[in-house]
């Protein structure tokens, strides 16, 4: 995803000279690719999140786009009250990028864990939120936030992930995708946990149980009435994400559900309001760790609907 | 008395009046920075008018210590910018003028502040943009000695001579006093010359109310390729004596008894007071 990232920004970059690439000592071996290719448009703040988010505010004043991009955690918890008051109060155009969402960060725990940065984020006024799956999505989210004027927040992982979609493939207007439908149960994701969400739904299709997917680009503004037409049919409600349900995809589902009146049972999965548990070297083995696997997230699934 | 002496004299007149209307305001520090403001608007510093408001090549003030807004917002009138009508909506329903400047609600406004530690950086933004459109504009950016107790400060104080901002201008509204108690009594080290220049800052320092000064200051031309702090030497509350260096005065307005004292030093008669709402004609 940061590959795809910095493959579309400098696309950007050298199609408009106002879009900038600023970073906090955050850069990569990608980010010297972008530093050789334009010097101007690259600024690194040194170690100031705080600074970077409240000079970007500045720069955008100017009519430049400026892309923030560091680790997720140090921008919407560290950098919050920046992110609030001076871009998304003033209503700048200034595109923040998280990178490292969810339990990405593997190795280094809680501190850099970004897991509750949906539900501090949606809380502000002005601010889109898009939270891509794979690769193509984030160049896609990318495109997207640079045709938007106004605040964007993109929330990106890390290197690697499994591909679902063709490259020419267009976000629809309701930034939701349906990968599977059909089912019963209406399996909600959101980034890149995706593909456990399709492996969970193809081992609850084995025991007969049809779950569609639908997974959820634009967390903000969320496209209720999209989603409803999804889960007309269906009974059950279920949303998945490297995330804390309180506040996040959950959050959002419960939020539309209970104002819909259409009754769904809904079945929230993410941490459970807790700071996620162990460490590994690899994303997948925190994630089992905390009952993010396909394998937990369907035996999850089967014993809620046994309840 | 100077010409803008007694220029300076009615905006404090005018600042109170506003305040006693709105029912809340933060005095002392609007009193404490307004010279600054006024050589900056009305010395071709800034150069602002209603026309040039949206031009790139615009000069730029960031009021860092958002709270002193009801002085900016009378100096703006002075300058042109800014209606007496306007100022009058303060804190009335529905107004556009509030207590911290607004960057949303009004023209003229570089930037929404009131959380302490934002302008500074946000100027290092603007200063950059600056710089890379290959303008001949400067960016100033008013905070004040207890806003620096802020770590945002400091990363903007860091980063700014690393940038080679020589077109940004700090300048430190040094009036000693936060709203518990003095800035010293707080963090006991207030050595801003040397943190500053230590930090890679041109430093100059002013009397902070001396209008020829700070216009001599402001106008010289700086060829160090460094950023300029101005430690500008200013009393919180100035003009008002009972106000005058007394952190009790950082939120509040004067009781029956005090308003004799506000009406007898900023020379506000009976009849004046009876038609205060003549100031925003």
């Amino acid at each position: 995803m940061q590959r795809a990232y910095l493959s579309k920004l400098l696309e950007l970059a050298e199609n408009n000279a106002d879009v900038l690439h600023l970073v906090a000592d955050s850069g990569t071996g990608f980010d010297e690719m972008f530093k050789h290719s334009f010097p101007g448009q690259m600024i690194n703040f040194g170690i100031a999140e705080e600074h970077m988010v409240a000079a970007s505010a500045g720069l955008a004043t100017a009519g430049k786009i400026p892309f923030v991009y560091t680790a997720g955690a140090f921008l919407a918890y560290r950098s919050l009250e920046f992110i609030r008051n001076d871009i998304c109060f003033q209503n700048l155009n200034v595109k923040i990028v998280g990178m490292g969402s969810g339990l990405a960060w593997c190795s280094l725990g809680p501190t850099h864990h970004t897991t509750e940065d949906i539900a501090v984020l949606r809380a502000i006024p002005n601010l889109m939120i898009l939270s891509p799956a794979t690769p193509v999505q984030v160049s896609q989210c990318v495109e997207l936030a640079y045709r938007h004027t106004g605040p964007v927040y993109i929330r990106i992982g890390m290197n690697n992930e499994k591909e679902f979609f063709a490259g020419s493939h267009d976000l629809p207007a309701s930034g939701q995708n349906v990968l599977r439908g059909g089912g019963n149960i209406v399996i909600l994701s959101t980034g890149n946990i995706l593909e456990n969400v399709l492996s969970a739904a193809d081992e609850l299709e084995k025991d007969n149980l049809l779950a569609s997917v639908i997974n959820i680009v634009r967390i903000k503004p969320f496209d209720e009435t999209a989603l409803f037409q999804e889960i007309m049919s269906a009974d059950y409600v279920v949303t998945v994400e490297e995330h804390n349900i309180c506040g996040g995809l959950g959050s959002i589902a419960a939020e539309a559900l209970a104002s819909s009146g259409m009754g769904k049972k809904l079945i929230r999965i993410g941490l459970n309001d807790i700071f996620a548990e162990g460490y590994g070297n690899s994303q997948e083995i925190v994630r089992a760790q905390n009952g993010l696997d396909a394998a937990a997230i369907a035996e999850t699934i089967r014993r809620r609907l046994r309840e | 008395m100077s010409y803008d002496e007694n220029v300076c004299k009615n905006l404090r007149k005018k600042i109170y009046l506003t305040a006693e209307r709105g029912g809340l305001g933060h005095l002392a520090s609007c009193y404490s920075c307004l010279e600054i403001l006024y050589v900056l608007y009305k010395k071709n510093i800034l150069n602002c008018t209603r026309e040039n408001m949206g031009s790139k090549k615009r000069n730029r003030l960031i009021l860092s210590k958002g709270h002193a807004g009801l002085a900016l917002y009378w100096v703006m009138n002075e300058a042109g910018l800014l209606s007496g009508e306007e100022i009058g909506t303060f804190l009335q329903p529905g107004s556009h003028v509030g207590g911290e400047p607004c960057m949303r609600d009004l023209p003229g406004i570089e930037a929404t502040t009131g959380s302490l530690g934002h302008g500074l950086p946000m100027g290092v933004g603007m200063a950059m943009a600056q710089k890379m459109d290959g303008l001949d504009a400067r960016t100033y950016v008013i905070i004040g000695d207890g806003e620096c107790e802020e770590g945002s400060i400091w990363e903007a104080a860091m980063s700014a001579p690393a940038f080679d901002l020589d077109n940004l201008t700090a300048i430190l509204d040094c009036n000693e006093i936060q709203k518990m108690t003095t800035v010293e009594g707080t963090i006991r080290h207030t050595n801003w010359r040397e943190k500053w220049e230590s930090f890679g800052w041109l430093v100059k320092e002013v009397d902070g109310h001396d209008i020829a000064a700070l216009e001599e200051i402001l106008l010289a031309k700086n060829e160090t390729g460094k950023p300029l702090l101005l430690i500008a030497h200013t009393v919180k509350g100035k003009g008002v004596s009972i106000m005058e260096n007394n952190p009790l005065w950082h939120f509040k307005l004067p009781n029956r008894k005090e308003r004799k004292v506000f009406c007898a030093e900023l020379d506000i008669g009976e009849e004046e007071l009876q038609n205060a709402e003549s100031i925003f004609k």
